[in-house]
């Protein structure tokens, strides 16, 4: 579905002076490619397609608040011009200007940055807004940052576009080398009273209906890696709506929630059937580190596995 | 005495002038009264205003001698069977499925109906013969036996009066006919008291024992149809040149052409 | 008979609903607790609700004597949407805010249409009920679009999959209460079976055979409003049911609502109670919402009843 582009006539600015303003801006962009090491290859972005730059980006517009994370992590924050309403990591992110939301975004705000390349989150929603920027002859690339796994080789991408290849290159290294390390490692997170068997937790982000969250989340990367199971496991999707018997049946150990303290849901009659509810066994952590994939996801294992080494929340 | 209407006053809101100005009527079990008139001249506002859907400004209606205020909804349809101009079901109905539904205000709320019930649905499909129609869908009957299954329906109330409201619009000769003769035949052979309002000036003059002419809200003139059908009282009225001639007694009107009109 | 038949599939509906899930029947307590504490009572809630939203949908078509009427068509739904939205956009997370805010934003909707749909004379035009039901239902849509645009509450996106319907939150607290709650204007409506039968026929035929015709849409206006809002607050809006099933018993049990109204309750719960036990079962352990169900099933039953409606 595509985006109309509505522009304020009051200003006089046309679609045609916009094309125009584009094709010359990448005219330029291609006259300053030859003072600057052109990149190796034609890069690729995660749906597969061509990305349109000639040169390392400098005004980048980042629609995923994963995506705006690794830019600033990587050392490339000073060229991100936009970010949507939703990036708040590092603090540095918020005093760049929003443009809004990240899936079908605001394409009037997105191109009031002056932007040269734009990064979408990999959805067949941005699609429409995607062909209209190729149409404007605007770099675009879409992301897949949803599992672990995805950190190093997207920090590597984002080093490319932007010129920072070399410090990307080490930072995805260095996590690549860790998240290894912490497989092998493996071991449950110890339980207390001493249990050294591994505890099932279920991830309840909703109650009502009930949202749990499955393998394609990264946060079951981050439960496995914290030495528990999630039992939902075997739903491919990163969250799916279940019922509270699926929950009963599965019977986990421990509820993981995100938040604060024991969630209002559990003194609701339905749920007691579910004995983790009936005996209040939660555990609670909560940040921005637990909403997205990032370089900051082992240090969010290791809390995470703390605080189920801890117990139920009080 | 079954309806008595006195010095009744209707005006519609914002109405320049009143759509009823002082009319009486009066109707007598076993007669058939006919009232006629021009459009406009208040034919449907005095049916309304008769029945109770409508409240006069000033004047009285009495049902068996009693105001028409003190009946209630269910009381007056066991006494009143009315049959109105239009009518179209939202939804299919079998034809005694509607039949049954004159019995209604007999019923109570949730009961089947009884066996009084549906002898008097019976019959009266039966006097308007219609009963081979009773397991028909309402929407595939013809005008006419559309017609003929609600005079059934009305029949079916076991009323005291019975009020049909133009009932041969959109009807052929031989059901307009058909059904002149029955409610006729109802009035004099059951006792009941019929009105009709009609467009049907002859048909009303050969049927009717009385006829009362309104004009512009008033009762231009009433009584046996010698009485009413004249020249002086219905060209002012129909306000077109007429004579008068006459079938075995019975005064019909001829509105003139204008190559025949002094 | 075709009562017994009904009857029969109520019953084999619930228990066939009460058998299976992710738990699957055996004797052993955690699963007897399953069963009785999560299974039975929703099994019940969604027969109550199916039933519910059924005989609304008969009454409603009624009233506006129009076979399209269905019970969100008077705004009801937007009404019930606008105040989950709004409450969630608010930050209010106590569990009962949501079915709680639905049902003070679809009282508000029914107070707004009802107001609109009065003329003078106090009189209520139906036509004019109904057109007042889709202005409120599009404004209510309107502002939860601005909610949602201007809102941060990550959880719209939650309230928005709650609306969908389903009977999650289904507990033996919910289900005396919604039943206790929900018998009074069923009956209400059940008792003007007659009268809504000559409201079929015209408001002028109707009055002539002795219904109250005001009292009439009055009370069935609002016994159907009163038992949507709490169906949708305790199910969210789960459509089709009051449309489909009305019309399915139009067809084998004819137009009066004598019999009309106790069939579309037991069809319309016998419906629901399988479009859950399916809407659970089909893709396990994810649950469908079961408004998604009864559209699949709904529609193509629909273009079936369609073509078989007599003239």
């Amino acid at each position: 579905m595509g985006v109309t582009l509505t522009l304020p006539r009051g200003e006089g600015v046309s679609v045609l002076r916009l094309s125009l303003f584009g094709t010359s801006l990448a005219i330029a962009l291609a006259a300053c490619a030859t003072r600057e090491p052109p990149p190796a290859d034609r890069l690729v972005d995660d749906l597969g397609h061509p990305v349109a730059l000639a040169g390392p980006a400098r005004r980048i517009v980042s629609l995923s608040p994963s995506t705006t994370e690794l830019l600033f992590a990587i050392g490339a924050g000073g060229s991100v011009v936009g970010r949507t309403r939703w990036c708040d990591f590092p603090p540095e992110a918020t005093s760049v200007p929003s443009v809004g939301d990240g899936l079908n975004p605001n394409l009037e705000l997105v191109l009031s940055q002056k932007p040269d390349l734009v990064l979408f989150y990999a959805s067949a929603a941005n699609q429409g807004v995607i062909t209209r920027l190729d149409g404007l002859g605007l770099a675009a690339a879409s992301v897949r940052l949803d599992r672990l796994d995805d950190v190093p080789r997207v920090a590597r991408m984002l080093g490319r576009l932007t010129g920072a290849a070399a410090r990307a290159d080490a930072l995805a290294a260095r996590f690549a080398a860790e998240l290894d390390s912490a497989r092998a490692a493996g071991g449950a997170a110890t339980r207390p009273g001493g249990d050294q068997r591994t505890q099932r937790v279920a991830l309840v982000s909703w109650d009502n209906p009930p949202i749990i969250i499955g393998a394609g989340s990264f946060l079951t990367d981050l439960i496995e890696l914290a030495g528990a199971h999630n039992v939902f496991d075997d739903v491919a999707r990163s969250s799916a709506q279940t019922g509270i018997e699926a929950i009963a049946a599965r019977d986990p150990d421990m509820l993981l929630v995100l938040g604060e303290g024991i969630p209002a849901f559990a003194g609701r009659p339905e749920w007691q059937v579910v004995p983790a509810v009936r005996r209040r066994h939660f555990v609670a952590v909560q940040g921005s580190e637990f909403e997205r994939p990032g370089f900051r996801s082992l240090e969010a294992v290791r809390t995470l596995r703390a605080a189920l080494s801890r117990g139920p929340v009080r | 005495m079954i309806l008595e209407a006195r010095r009744l006053v209707f005006r519609y809101d914002a109405a320049a002038s009143a759509a009823l100005d002082g009319v009486d009527l009066t109707l007598d079990a076993g007669e058939l009264l006919a009232v006629v008139g021009p459009n406009g001249s208040g034919k449907t506002t005095l049916l309304r205003v008769l029945l109770g859907a409508l409240e006069p400004g000033q004047g009285e209606v009495l049902l068996l001698q009693r105001p028409l205020t003190t009946w209630d909804r269910r009381e007056l349809a066991r006494t009143v069977g009315v049959v109105v101009q239009r009518e179209e079901a939202a939804f299919p109905l079998r034809v005694r499925e509607a039949a049954m539904m004159g019995r209604y205000a007999h019923m109570g709320p949730l009961g089947a109906p009884g066996a009084r019930d549906e002898a008097a649905v019976a019959r009266a499909l039966s006097r308007c013969d219609v009963t081979g129609l009773a397991g028909r869908w309402v929407g595939t009957l013809s005008g006419g036996e559309w017609q003929r299954v609600r005079l059934a329906r009305a029949l079916a109330q076991e009323p005291r009066a019975l009020v049909l409201d133009e009932p041969t619009a959109n009807l052929d000769l031989a059901h307009e006919m058909e059904l002149f003769e029955l409610a006729a035949h109802l009035a004099r052979a059951d006792g009941l008291a019929a009105l009709v309002v009609t467009h049907h000036l002859n048909l009303a003059a050969r049927y009717a024992d009385r006829l009362v002419v309104l004009h512009r809200g008033q009762v231009a003139a009433a009584g046996p149809p010698p009485d009413v059908m004249r020249r002086d009282v219905l060209e002012p009225v129909f306000g077109w040149p007429i004579e008068v001639g006459h079938w075995r007694e019975t005064p019909q009107f001829i509105p003139l052409k204008r190559s025949e009109s002094a | 008979m075709k009562w017994l038949a009904l009857g029969g599939a109520a019953v084999l509906a619930l228990l066939g609903a009460v058998a299976v899930g992710p738990a699957g029947l055996s004797t052993d307590t955690a699963t007897v607790a399953i069963i009785r504490d999560l299974r039975v009572p929703r099994a019940l809630l969604a027969f109550l609700v199916g039933g519910s939203l059924a005989v609304t949908g008969a009454g409603l078509q009624a009233l506006v004597r129009n076979p399209l009427a269905d019970p969100y068509l008077l705004g009801l739904s937007g009404g019930a949407g606008l105040g989950a939205v709004g409450a969630i956009a608010l930050h209010l997370t106590s569990p009962w805010v949501l079915p709680a805010s639905a049902f003070v934003g679809a009282l508000a909707a029914i107070v707004v249409v009802y107001r609109l749909g009065v003329v003078t004379g106090a009189v209520l035009d139906t036509r004019v009920l109904l057109l007042a039901g889709v202005v409120v239902g599009a404004f209510a849509a309107a502002m939860m679009g601005a909610i949602m645009a201007v809102s941060s509450a990550a959880e719209l996106r939650n309230a928005f999959v709650w609306l969908l319907g389903g009977f999650a939150s289904a507990s033996w607290q919910t289900v005396t209460v919604f039943a206790a709650y929900a018998a009074v204007p069923v009956t209400l409506i059940y008792v003007t079976a007659r009268p809504l039968d000559l409201l079929t026929l015209g408001e002028e035929p109707a009055t002539y055979l002795g219904a109250d015709v005001e009292r009439t849409k009055r009370t069935v206006y609002v016994a159907a409003s009163l038992l949507t809002a709490a169906a949708v607050a305790v199910s969210g809006t789960i459509g089709f049911v009051g449309l489909v099933v009305p019309h399915a018993v139009r067809l084998l049990w004819g137009h009066l609502h004598r019999t009309l109204l106790p069939a579309a309750f037991l069809l319309g719960g016998t419906l629901l109670v399988l479009a859950d036990a399916l809407a659970r079962t089909l893709f396990a352990p994810v649950e469908l919402p079961v408004g998604v169900v009864t559209a699949f099933v709904g529609v193509p039953v629909f273009v079936l009843l369609l073509r078989r409606w007599p003239r």
